[in-house]
């Protein structure tokens, strides 16, 4: 039996979703996620389509579960990120969570992700995705970033470029987050690990679609991740 | 004289001229427009008396004057480039600290599209 999440520490997480051109796929994720009963920091990375508007139109729905901030230029997803932990102290939770907002995670695993800070069985969480539904593109970048977290990072995890991960508050005042791009992933990994915080992994499920492929880990973006790790040693 | 001898001095004067000028509106550090001055001048006595490259050359093993040149050249061009990439890795930064400054300080409420 999934370990159920009382209202009280729903109503205590906050859920980061940085949206970058997700105007036609960030809705459902957002309604799923406040029907759930969490709230949400939704911050808009420079989005050239109307992702604000869309976001608007749901914050109309659920009024106090939403926070939005926008960014007024594309920065990429790790200033997205990094302004969603900052944003969300002024909130006063007590468990941050952030997610793609592409529909790729699915708000039904919020409360699996969640349940071992809740427990106290980990500080930190990282949903890792099955190998086995990973094109087979995206599972070969996977398998050298998870190399290069290793090698750079020292820190052997499953899913080293997972977007869906969990932190109590107290945790996230510990690292220190400055990847600007997807580098972000390992970087949480390295931060917590660095900071000797209990971490765990959970299973996750992960919705591929043409669109949501276009987006995230590929080769190009797995060099330029390794130029930073590389720049980070120094 | 070859073309090259009297159009490279000329090129290279200039050059000093520049540096000299921005370090004059405080655009260019000191330390910067000796080093610069020292390479144009280095091309000027090369474009002048192209024989003195090779002595330079044997200094550091080389056989060529031509070879020394193009590798000093792309040291040159290297470090330019490193430069620059620090420099925009720099600002990317700075802007990337405004950009979430100014998206921290400006929540987006409802209010705002009634004041719209």
């Amino acid at each position: 039996m999934s370990f159920e999440i009382s209202k009280e520490d729903k109503k205590a997480t906050y859920v980061i979703l940085p949206a970058y051109n997700e105007a036609t796929r960030i809705q459902p994720v957002i309604e799923e996620i406040a029907c759930k009963g969490y709230n949400m920091v939704i911050v808009n990375d420079g989005s050239s389509d109307n992702t604000l508007d869309v976001i608007k139109q749901s914050k109309k729905r659920y009024p106090d579960q939403i926070h939005i901030f926008s960014l007024m230029i594309n920065r990429g997803v790790g200033v997205a990120t990094q302004t969603g932990f900052d944003a969300v102290f002024r909130f006063n939770p007590k468990y941050v969570v952030s997610m793609d907002s592409d529909g790729q995670h699915s708000a039904d695993d919020l409360d699996n992700v969640i349940a071992p800070l809740v427990k106290g069985e980990a500080q930190a969480v990282i949903g890792v995705r099955p190998l086995k539904d990973m094109p087979l593109s995206r599972n070969f970048a996977n398998a050298v970033m998870n190399f290069l977290t290793k090698m750079f990072y020292r820190v052997d995890v499953s899913d080293s470029q997972t977007g869906f991960r969990a932190i109590t508050v107290e945790a996230l005042r510990e690292i220190d987050i400055n990847a600007r791009g997807y580098l972000i992933s390992s970087e949480f990994i390295r931060e917590v690990n660095d900071n000797k915080i209990p971490f765990a992994e959970v299973p996750i499920q992960t919705i591929y679609t043409p669109e949501t492929q276009a987006k995230g880990t590929n080769v190009f973006e797995a060099f330029k991740i390794l130029v930073q790790m590389i720049k980070h040693q120094f | 004289m070859l073309l090259y001898s009297i159009l490279f001095p000329i090129i290279s004067i200039l050059a000093i001229l520049w540096f000299f000028y921005r370090y004059l509106k405080e655009k260019q550090s000191l330390i910067t427009v000796i080093l610069w001055t020292i390479l144009w001048l280095f091309v000027i006595v090369f474009s002048i008396f192209p024989t003195f490259s090779e002595k330079f050359a044997s200094l550091f093993g080389i056989t060529r004057g031509l070879d020394f040149i193009i590798i000093v050249v792309f040291l040159v061009l290297f470090y330019i480039i490193f430069r620059l990439y620090n420099r925009i890795d720099i600002l990317q930064d700075e802007i990337n600290k405004i950009v979430k400054e100014v998206s921290l300080n400006n929540e987006i409420t409802l209010d705002d599209e009634e004041d719209e």
